[in-house]
């Protein structure tokens, strides 16, 4: 960095040395562009990885010269650096191909989030008070290691807790080998959204524990069972790519698609036929659909399993007739019917699953329900039908180990209050965890809680020491996408500009810890940096995948940093790997609920916030003041209800609500919403923050405050949509911000359709 | 040959999902309001989605629209401005000069789309989040009538490279942000004075639509109606 580049701020005498000094000996070339090379006003383009959602969308990232303020060895200065201006999807990327979602976009805000942690943080009164005072890194992380050689020398590492996000690729690697090298347990996962029911549901059918990818391109009949897969579910940009190209990518053919769901989501307002079967119902008319095509000898291109004649007998089973499970699923036996005829008719067909229909008790059933209904339309691993991308990394393999449920069962069986050290990591069980469960509560209990959380949430502010992360654009990332993709795709991602703040990237920092602890702790962590050992792991890769580099590693690697990662173009839609397909019919199980319809008359189905998924995005203000697709609310939370129940209760747009279950209650201004049965009320995830930045906190009302602590039978998460509620008008008015308040258009604009 | 710009919609690919939104904020400094101004209609975006009910519970139907500035021919907006800040550029486009603006808000009344957003307030970005700023977009102050500009920017960047390259603009170039994220490829842009290019193929589908046509503002941007389904090869 040259002198010139550091304008001073006050009296700073000799501050460009120290900036450059407390830099990691990094390779400045492949990091950032160097700032002699800006021209002003021209922009350069990164290749990133967006880490908001599961999904791995590559991007790209605009930098610009600019000249930020930023803390250094704990003063502030002017840097001009190079600055993000914009993310957009990375064109060459397989996952999303050039495009991204909204809240991808905003990712973008993250990074000039006002309300970031800016540097390490020590609890300096109660916990949970949120008072903290500020400390150097070394003070830090001496007490982080001083605490963690006692653990070890009283032979205690086992109660060291390390708990993540959803967590992919090297990080959770380098988190798993410090926590081994320690002798502690390996990281549990707690992400709400990462579908351990579904992945059960898979490895039971297919033995892989992983999400699906479709071929909707190709496909010519879709029917999703309450899956939002074009606004927030799986790979929702690859699959909206795929469903243009479904509706109007082929001349003459466009592919029909149906909705099956309660409360009509983003995607459900596109289909041509919408389905409300009653809640927890969904696997029962899977089922039904699948009687109706094994039994009138539909199947065109089935796929041959072992077992196919014994389910099939079992599924001409009279249980699964339409006119049995007509009362049961609330849609009529020839709507079935005709349902059923239609998609054996017009091949290839494609079930979907996810959302409430997962989030019930019996989502098990639901899930191996649909699974069974693809293997009937013989969709699975063959063009224009479900297959899962290819499993090329061993890194994968480890990260769908252990999911959010053996979080849960360790809140549950109190394993939590046993944890002398607890590392928190990206996630935030108080806010996403019903309150019955007391995950606050337990967590008070813990001695002493690390958190490298980039933002004070509810879980961070309980924390003892707040060590604060890098932003994804200021860090090195990689990933392996579990799904959207038939190639074998590996992510990688230096960082794309230098940190705004004292901040430091989490791996780095356990590195850093490792070595202080010295011994064997370190020696099994040899790197310095995470960027080592991003290279060393990578270096291993390209030695066992097809990738063979010719021109050697470093050509290699550079061609990687380049696009944004390595993926594979010849490599074809694969088929399961292992297709045990043990498939049963599964039997069905009804859905529980919790509360009497007397007391309780509503289904209460929370749902993914398009703009904040499961209230990580809460804080981006971009997100907050973007219009939800059917409710068009911005800036805060609310409740839908059909406008015949409201008329029935007296209730009017925007009255505010008391929305009460056998286990709390809490207050929202209601929403009208025509496309949402009458005994279902439904509230989106994610506001309701008590902290987190000045945009989110003490904004709107948090579901889980009142959804009933039942689990998902066999699987044991959370079956956050198997809540009764009953509804009670406040008398007074709400806060709403509508984009739009009309349900319906004006007769004069209807011409155009 | 000049060019005439303009944008094709197909709604049977638009899911929806705000994409466009977003994209249009980031790129063209458009600020968030926060909640109270939100709650009198003051949100800034460019480009919004419509969402109508069609309807009712167990039929229920949705229909999506994103509406931006029509670019119309006929512009409504240009002829009621005093200071002739709404004016009709030599491609087409309706531009909106800021320095010239007053604040009349004249046009904003003329517009039947309602597309032109108006700053009541001075734009805030808290610190930092100003560094997100597009440096190629000017920032609107307080009393500045503001619109879509079809990303003037990049039109005008897209030219300037073909000109030093010394080719003509290639099909896919320029590219409005909001064309470039949509996920199903529901928004395409484009030379309306190449017949051959995909916006002006669009355009004459028999599918096409202007918005609120009858009105005889002309728009440029082309909708392309929802369709349904009736079989396989409908």
């Amino acid at each position: 960095m040259e002198r010139r580049d550091f304008l001073k701020f006050g009296v700073l005498t000799g501050a460009t040395a120290t900036l450059t000094a407390c830099e990691k000996p990094v390779q400045q070339l492949v990091r950032f562009v160097p700032e002699e090379d800006f021209v002003p006003g021209v922009a350069t383009w990164k290749p990133s990885l967006c880490t908001l959602c599961p999904a791995g969308c590559g991007v790209t990232v605009r930098i610009m010269d600019g000249e930020a303020e930023v803390v250094r060895n704990g003063q502030r200065g002017i840097l001009k650096m190079g600055l993000a201006k914009k993310l957009e999807g990375n064109a060459r990327h397989p996952v999303n191909r050039g495009k991204l979602c909204a809240r991808g976009q905003a990712g973008l805000q993250v990074t000039y989030h006002p309300d970031r942690v800016s540097g390490p943080l020590k609890r300096s009164s109660s916990r949970g008070s949120g008072d903290f005072q500020e400390i150097g890194w070394p003070e830090a992380l001496s007490e982080v290691v001083t605490k963690l050689a006692e653990l070890r020398s009283q032979q205690q590492a086992d109660s060291i807790r390390f708990v993540t996000g959803e967590m992919r690729g090297h990080r959770r690697e380098l988190i798993n080998q410090f926590l081994a090298s320690l002798g502690a347990p390996a990281a549990v996962q707690f992400a709400p959204l990462d579908e351990p029911v579904l992945r059960r549901a898979n490895v039971l059918a297919f033995g892989r524990a992983a999400m699906p990818s479709f071929d909707l391109e190709r496909a010519n009949y879709v029917i999703s069972f309450g899956a939002d897969f074009l606004g927030t579910w799986n790979s929702p940009v690859a699959q909206s790519i795929g469903y243009g190209e479904m509706r109007r990518g082929r001349p003459g053919n466009r592919g029909k698609f149906v909705q099956v769901e309660q409360r009509m989501s983003q995607t459900g307002a596109n289909a041509d036929e919408w389905v409300p079967s009653s809640p927890g119902s969904e696997g029962l008319l899977a089922l039904g659909l699948a009687h109706v095509i094994v039994k009138e000898g539909l199947r065109s291109n089935p796929t041959e399993i072992n077992s196919s004649r014994e389910v099939e007998e079992k599924l001409k089973d009279e249980t699964y007739s339409p006119t049995q499970i007509a009362t049961r699923t609330g849609i009529s036996a020839n709507r079935i019917e005709r349902l059923a005829r239609e998609m054996a008719a017009h091949p290839p067909s494609i079930a979907v699953i996810g959302g409430t229909p997962l989030a019930q008790t019996n989502g098990l059933f639901n899930a191996l329900a649909v699974n069974l209904l693809n293997m009937v339309l013989g969709s699975i691993g063959s063009p224009g039908g479900m297959f899962f991308a290819p499993g090329a990394s061993t890194v994968k393999e480890a990260s769908s180990a252990n999911q959010s449920v053996d979080f849960v069962a360790q809140v549950l069986s109190g394993g939590l209050e046993n944890a002398e050290v607890l590392f928190l990591d990206n996630t935030n069980p108080v806010f996403a965890m019903p309150p019955s469960w007391q995950v606050s509560q337990k967590m008070k209990r813990t001695p002493f809680i690390v958190s490298f959380g980039r933002f004070m949430d509810e879980t961070s502010v309980l924390a003892d020491l707040i060590l604060p992360d890098h932003s994804p654009l200021e860090s090195w990332l990689d990933d392996v996408p579990e799904s959207g993709t038939s190639e074998a795709v590996f992510t990688l991602a230096a960082p794309a500009m230098r940190p705004l703040h004292n901040t430091r990237a989490m791996p780095d920092v356990l590195l850093e810890i490792a070595h202080s602890l010295g011994g064997s702790v370190s020696e099994a962590l040899p790197w310095k940096t995470f960027e080592e050992m991003l290279q060393a792991s990578y270096r291993e890769l390209a030695r066992a995948e097809r990738c063979h580099p010719t021109d050697g590693f470093e050509k290699f690697w550079g061609r990687m940093l380049e696009q944004g990662g390595w993926w594979d173009g010849q490599c074809q839609i694969h088929s399961p790997e292992s297709p045990a397909l043990e498939f049963q019919a599964p039997e069905f199980v009804p859905p529980r609920f919790d509360g009497s319809e007397q007391e309780f008359p509503f289904y209460f189905q929370p749902y993914v916030a398009e703009a904040f998924l499961d209230g990580s995005l809460a804080h981006l203000p971009w997100m907050q003041e973007l219009p939800d697709a059917l409710s068009t609310v911005m800036w805060g939370s609310w409740l839908e209800l059909n406008p015949k129940t409201a008329e029935k209760l007296q209730i009017q747009q925007g009255d505010l609500i008391q929305v009460r279950s056998r286990h709390g209650s809490l207050e929202t201004p209601a929403v009208l919403n025509p496309a949402i049965a009458f005994d279902v009320v439904a509230m989106p995830m994610g506001q309701g923050h008590a902290q987190f930045g000045r945009y989110a906190a003490q904004r709107g009302a948090n579901p889980m405050s009142v959804v009933a602590p039942l689990q998902v039978e066999q699987v044991g998460s959370l079956a956050w949509a198997a809540t009764r509620v009953s509804l009670s008008r406040t008398g007074r008015k709400g806060r709403l911000s509508l984009a739009s308040g009309a349900l319906y258009e004006q007769e004069k604009e209807l011409e155009l359709r | 040959m000049s060019h005439c710009w303009g944008m094709a919609v197909d709604l049977d690919r638009c899911t929806g999902c705000g994409a466009c939104v977003i994209a249009c904020q980031a790129e063209n400094n458009v600020p968030t309001v926060g909640e109270e101004a939100a709650q009198k209609s003051r949100t800034m975006h460019w480009i919004r989605i419509e969402r109508y009910y069609e309807g009712e519970f167990p039929n229920p139907r949705v229909r999506f629209r994103p509406v931006l500035c029509q670019q119309c021919d006929n512009a409504p907006c240009e002829p009621v401005c005093p200071t002739y800040a709404s004016y009709h550029t030599s491609e087409g486009l309706n531009g909106q000069v800021y320095n010239r603006c007053i604040g009349t808000r004249y046009c904003a009344n003329a517009c039947p789309y309602t597309v032109r957003t108006f700053n009541f307030f001075n734009p805030v970005w808290d610190k930092p989040l100003h560094l997100q700023l597009n440096p190629e977009v000017s920032v609107r102050q307080i009393g500045v009538m503001e619109k879509c500009t079809f990303c003037i920017q990049r039109i005008k960047a897209s030219e300037i490279q073909a000109k030093a390259e010394n080719r003509a603009l290639r099909e896919g170039e320029p590219v409005p942000a909001c064309v470039q994220s949509c996920p199903p490829k529901a928004l395409v842009f484009g030379d309306l004075n190449d017949p051959d290019s995909e916006v002006s193929r669009l355009a004459r589908s028999p599918r096409g639509a202007k918005l609120l046509s009858e009105l005889g503002t002309q728009p440029k941007i082309t909708y392309l109606q929802r369709d349904s389904w009736d079989g396989p090869n409908s």
